[in-house]
């Protein structure tokens, strides 16, 4: 199990008096895939992704087989592509809910309207073909109760006071850093074949310690809304982060509300890129980010190589959108583990971490 | 990648936690997303949360996986 206990990322915060002079951040040991599976055939890595990431599996089998597919020149049809653009998506939606209560003590009557929120994604995506008829009719009226249980905002974009999506917002304002308005930069589909090319390039750390033009952008929900909406400055605090968790959660089930079709579709949910004989890459769109997927195969058609970039590698970069964030920001005595806590999770409310404060000389 | 690991049930708490036993090590975590658990279920772990109840034999298989990967991730690179 040692592996899963390294599977954590160490952060370190020095305070100068009371303003955060410096984050340290150590990356977790990345599971070593492309040394298990290194000629083995690709359906070995296929069935293996589901049992290692059950947390975003429908986004990993995706990556891997949209890789592979590329690498082979194979075309695909459009009711795989929807068909799978359905499981990412859903997978999408459950996760953005899971990250709402992990980490808020918010009322049970969250706990039991994110399960029944799943159970009804789960009818309507679940089985061999999406569902049709009175199990549509009856999935989308489930979704849409757990939906207003859980308080989703109305067209204004509040949600119902009182309710768990609203108190998780008042919960989190309360420790919220008060940051400076930075211009901010974000990962998106238009960064794809750059990253591709890159993946199965020569240099070895690209996957652990990935850049841009020498940044590191932020992945995820806020990123996401920042791109849509065309904005690159902006208060980028944990509770705008969690505005646009809520706001992508409404926005998503509307689209599967709608029949889910391709053209109406937000852009760059599944992309595969072909990067010459024998070598593909995808990028699918999950909750925490961007994930990319590269592969080489031999002639065999077996995995010779295999990379992989996750949406923490940019998040959690030492010099990315967790370090800005924090460079800079005040902290008060009684706030310091809640706010730091607060962003970091806002980032990924599902990424295992440990937390250290050292005082440092000001002098 | 963000690793789960399977985990056994072996007390229910009050307020949605369980204690589970994850490599002979217990651990108290929260059942809030997964329904009608009980003492003796394999359930997948991940920081903190059942995420989703699985079968014995899925337990064993992924606890077999990750042993394979850290034994891939203590081997010297070629």
């Amino acid at each position: 199990m040692s592996l899963v206990a390294r599977n954590k990322i160490d952060v370190t915060i020095s305070l100068a008096a009371d303003v955060i002079a410096a984050v340290e951040i150590l990356p977790r040991a990345r599971p070593p895939l492309a040394r298990l599976f290194a000629g083995k055939p690709a359906s070995a890595l296929l069935k293996a992704l589901p049992h290692l990431f059950p947390v975003c599996a429908a986004a990993q089998q995706t990556a891997l087989l949209s890789a592979i597919e590329a690498a082979r020149d194979e075309k695909i049809i459009l009711a795989t592509t929807q068909r799978r653009m359905l499981l990412v998506v859903a997978e999408r939606i459950s996760e953005l809910l899971r990250g709402l209560l992990v980490g808020f003590p918010t009322p049970n009557v969250s706990a039991a309207a994110i399960r029944s929120l799943i159970r009804g994604l789960s009818m309507l995506v679940g089985g061999a073909r999406p569902a049709r008829g009175s199990i549509r009719r009856e999935a989308i009226a489930q979704i849409v109760a757990s939906l207003a249980a859980l308080g989703m905002p109305d067209e204004d974009g509040a949600p119902r006071p009182g309710s768990p999506f609203a108190l998780c917002i008042a919960a989190l304002d309360e420790v919220d850093l008060r940051s400076i308005s930075i211009a901010h930069s974000f990962l998106s589909v238009a960064d794809d074949r750059n990253i591709t090319e890159r993946l199965l390039g020569d240099d070895p750390t690209f996957c652990h310690c990935p850049d841009l033009g020498g940044h590191a952008p932020e992945t995820g929900p806020w990123a996401r809304q920042m791109t849509r909406d065309r904005l690159w400055l902006g208060r980028s605090g944990a509770v705008a982060r969690l505005k646009a968790r809520i706001a992508e959660i409404r926005q998503l089930c509307d689209w599967l509300k709608s029949g889910a079709h391709i053209e109406s579709a937000e852009p760059g949910i599944i992309e595969s890129y072909r990067l010459g004989p024998g070598r593909g890459a995808a990028a699918i769109e999950c909750a925490r980010g961007r994930l990319y997927h590269a592969v080489e195969l031999d002639p065999q058609g077996q995995i010779s190589r295999f990379e992989c970039l996750a949406p923490t590698e940019w998040n959690f970069h030492w010099r990315g959108p967790l370090v800005r964030n924090l460079q800079g920001a005040g902290l008060t005595t009684r706030r310091h583990q809640k706010a730091v806590r607060a962003v970091i999770e806002s980032l990924d409310p599902c990424v295992g971490f440990t937390l250290k404060f050292r005082k440092v000389d000001d002098a | 990648m963000c690793l789960s690991v399977p985990a056994k049930i072996s007390k229910i708490l009050p307020d949605d936690m369980a204690i589970v036993s994850i490599d002979g090590v217990s651990l108290e975590i929260s059942i809030a997303l997964v329904e009608e658990l009980d003492v003796g279920d394999n359930v997948l772990v991940h920081v903190g949360y059942a995420l989703s109840k699985i079968d014995p034999t899925e337990a064993k298989r992924t606890l077999e996986l990750l042993q394979e990967l850290g034994s891939a991730g203590r081997e010297p690179r070629s």
